[in-house]
């Protein structure tokens, strides 16, 4: 008797494009294993549906790859087999955040050192704003850098204390009253951290940063514990 | 609109040119990933060299930000090389295995990152898949061409609704729960669109009978 295959199709269908719910993937596993692992029609139409959203990457118009990217890629493949898989993938991270970030960095090292401690903006001669935050409780230096009149921030601290396990930084845009949430960042075990977020900085007159558990919260649910004004 | 037998002439012309062009480039792929499972170094960069680009290309557009997409892209590749096994030939072509690593990731980190996709649904509203590119021309010069042709023929085919609902899907990493808020439609009917459109899709791209 040939089994209905209606409902595992759909959700097959919605796997491949990664839009299963929670829920729906126990579903999934549910069903497929009520008709078994020789199921010739389930394991059809999960093919199927895997080389179709597969191929869909193929509409949108290649991006060409970073100077220096593929060689980075080969040298992790080929030849640091002896490096351990953990600290190779945040050597990876931060090698790959800290490229266009370097001038950044040291503009606030400069910044931070020599100059002030506080919420106060300066100008770098290429147009970026580099803004310290200001806090009462943390230890360490937090920056945000960013363009004026463009979006994009970049977030980037050094010597932070190290957070509980599940929690990370996040990063709040305040228009007015209303905080709207930027990015999460987790400090590494050096109390480095970087981040990065498109969000538009139009109307932002303060930025702040909680500590919150990892899934970020759309709102805050905990004090600031960095604070700094952007000047208009 | 029905379509004039010219075109329909045209298309199916399209659809084989696509067929033949994809059919050799799926056995080159196949015996790339035979060959880095040897350890052949210059396969890796082959492969690498041929898809790199497209994956580029989804992981921006699904995470959003640069440095992330490249993390996804080279633990993609990375995967492919320590484990070229990991492809089964029965399972379907190299460059959608490929691919549905890359995608993976990329809906991962964006999920995991739950503010910042917020604004991703934000962002796709302007950025539709199928809107004409100045770049195009450039872009079918050098990669895939007859393959692009026909995806984004197939995709462009598809009755709105149904796209919008697998483009929020795939490439702005949306769940079924996610878009049916979004767009204030039933859970069901959100299903319902996204089968019927993978449906048309696998029959266009795939070719196998619906």
């Amino acid at each position: 008797m040939m089994r209905d295959h209606t409902r595992i199709e759909e959700l097959l269908a919605i796997r491949s494009l990664g839009g299963l719910d929670r829920q729906d993937v126990a579903e999934l596993e549910g069903e497929m294993a009520s008709h078994g692992p020789d199921c010739e029609e389930c394991r059809r139409f999960e093919t199927e549906y895997a080389e179709t959203a597969g191929r869909l990457a193929f509409a949108l118009d290649p991006v060409a790859v970073r100077d220096g990217f593929a060689q980075e890629t080969f040298e992790q493949a080929f030849g640091s087999a002896a490096e351990p898989a953990g600290e190779r993938r945040v050597a990876q991270r931060r090698r790959g955040w800290l490229r266009p970030l370097v001038g950044v960095a040291a503009a606030i090292v400069l910044f931070a050192g020599g100059v002030l401690v506080g919420s106060t903006v300066t100008e770098q001669p290429a147009e970026k704003t580099v803004l310290t935050f200001r806090s009462e409780t943390e230890s360490g230096t937090l920056a945000a850098a960013f363009t004026p009149g463009s979006s994009g921030v970049y977030m980037i601290g050094t010597g932070l204390p190290t957070l509980p396990e599940g929690k990370v930084y996040e990063l709040w845009l305040f228009t007015g009253e209303t905080p709207a949430s930027a990015m999460c960042a987790t400090p590494t075990s050096d109390g480095s951290v970087f981040g990065f977020s498109d969000a538009s900085l139009e109307g932002v007159g303060l930025m702040a940063v909680t500590v919150e558990s990892s899934d970020c919260p759309s709102a805050p649910t905990t004090q600031p514990v960095f604070t700094a004004e952007v000047s208009a | 609109m029905a379509a004039t037998p010219l075109l329909e002439h045209v298309d199916a012309r399209t659809h084989a040119e696509a067929c033949v062009t994809a059919d050799l480039s799926e056995a080159r792929d196949r015996e790339l990933v035979q060959a880095i499972g040897r350890g052949d170094e210059d396969a890796f960069r082959g492969l690498f060299g041929r898809y790199a680009p497209s994956a580029m290309a989804l992981a921006r557009r699904v995470a959003r930000q640069p440095f992330l997409a490249e993390e996804i892209v080279q633990e993609a590749f990375l995967a492919v090389w320590r484990n070229p096994s990991g492809y089964d030939q029965q399972r379907g072509s190299v460059r959608a295995w490929l691919m549905g690593m890359v995608h993976h990731r990329a809906v991962d980190a964006v999920r995991r990152e739950e503010a910042q996709r917020r604004r991703v649904e934000e962002s796709m509203v302007s950025d539709p898949v199928a809107s004409p590119d100045p770049a195009d021309d450039v872009a079918d010069a050098i990669d895939l061409p007859e393959e692009r042709k026909a995806v984004r023929a197939a995709l462009e085919a598809l009755p709105a609704e149904q796209r919008e609902v697998i483009e929020l899907m795939y490439f702005g990493g949306l769940s079924q729960s996610k878009i049916s808020e979004r767009l204030g439609l039933p859970l069901g009917t959100v299903k319902s669109r996204t089968l019927l459109g993978m449906r048309r899709l696998r029959g266009a791209i795939g070719g196998w009978a619906r």
